[in-house]
């Protein structure tokens, strides 16, 4: 990004249109706005507003289009011209896009402050409830949300030349997150920037059952007889 | 009675988005007033020109931040940095680790698909 050449009138455009802000997946999922469904730590009320940043001004014709077709498309595919940072290696995947802070909302963005490397934003993340064990055991691990990373593409697994061992250049490899709801799941995913989709659980279906169901008269045939 | 240690700044939040420019640009011309002193300091193999390059690239992405918190935090670790480095708390390899998409090919990426797939990115 620092290294394109920046028309002046690239600075006019709005925060919310910059390509660097646009996000894959459902607007009303990967926006930090305040939804209101849930009461989040009081924060005090902010005394400057995103307003005021040095971005487009109100005042800016609405009709004038500020930005070239190419800018304006979704972003499907990876970008190859990502400000790449000293963490990059030839196994890092290649982002959609990296959060640069200007995205529009009021969480602070973890992903710009964190230190985190730039390629933790181009790997997908699952998050999903893990399955209860198989056993009569109960359900006391089943009601958590946890977030797994998908494996890379290359380097996530190769045999050791001296020893046969099993090495990786995937530093998140076996690394779960567990956290108590979906919804705090899909914030960290936003605040940190990943990619991410939701896998909906496969609820238990309890049919209620009485033995004396068995021999309830019926007028008609009987479909299966249950008893002899 | 604390001493603080040279070039520590007192953490402050900015008032308002003038208040941060003014921080902002006043950490940059100390990067860039330190330049030379970097390059003698660390014995670096370039020109002070390409220091003052790298600084220019690390401010610029983070041009366009929202919010003024995050430029508060990004304003304190650039003054974290500028300490370190003055005070030659830094090693070689920590200043040159801003310098590895120059020096080493297999740290950038590639500039389209096909060039990714023939250098080996599957």
């Amino acid at each position: 990004m620092p290294l394109l050449p920046r028309p002046a009138t690239a600075r006019l455009l709005a925060a919310a249109v910059r390509p660097a802000s646009r996000r894959l997946g459902p607007a009303s999922a990967r926006t930090y706005a305040d939804e209101g469904a849930h009461d989040r730590s009081v924060q005090p009320d902010p005394k400057s507003s995103t307003s005021d940043a040095p971005s487009a001004k109100p005042g800016d014709s609405a009709m004038i289009r500020q930005q070239g077709p190419a800018e304006g498309a979704p972003r499907h595919k990876p970008d190859y011209d990502v400000a790449v940072d000293y963490r990059t290696s030839k196994f890092s995947p290649i982002p959609m896009r990296v959060m640069d802070g200007s995205e529009p909302g009021e969480a602070v963005a973890a992903a710009v402050l964190s230190g985190a490397p730039t390629e933790l934003q181009a790997r997908t993340v699952r998050i999903y409830r893990p399955a209860k064990t198989a056993t009569q055991s109960g359900t006391w691990h089943g009601h958590h949300w946890r977030m797994d990373w998908d494996v890379l593409e290359k380097g996530h697994r190769w045999e050791n030349p001296l020893m046969g061992w099993q090495s990786s250049a995937d530093f998140m490899q076996g690394t779960h997150l567990n956290l108590n709801t979906k919804q705090d799941a899909i914030d960290f995913a936003n605040k940190q920037g990943y990619e991410y989709f939701v896998q909906e659980p496969n609820e238990r279906r309890i049919v209620p059952k009485a033995y004396a169901n068995n021999f309830l008269h019926s007028p008609k045939r009987l479909k299966h007889i249950r008893t002899k | 009675m604390i001493n603080p240690t040279y070039l520590a700044q007192k953490t402050r939040t900015s008032v308002n988005w003038a208040d941060a420019r003014r921080r902002v640009i006043k950490s940059y011309r100390d990067w860039l007033r330190a330049a030379p002193e970097i390059q003698q300091m660390y014995s670096l193999n370039m020109p002070v020109s390409a220091i003052r390059t790298k600084a220019r690239q690390e401010f610029e992405r983070h041009r366009y931040v929202a919010q003024l918190p995050t430029v508060d935090v990004l304003i304190t670790k650039s003054n974290e940095e500028y300490q370190e480095t003055m005070n030659y708390w830094k090693q070689l390899t920590h200043v040159l680790k801003y310098f590895r998409a120059e020096d080493d090919p297999k740290a950038r990426l590639p500039h389209n698909f096909v060039a990714g797939f023939l250098e080996g990115r599957n």
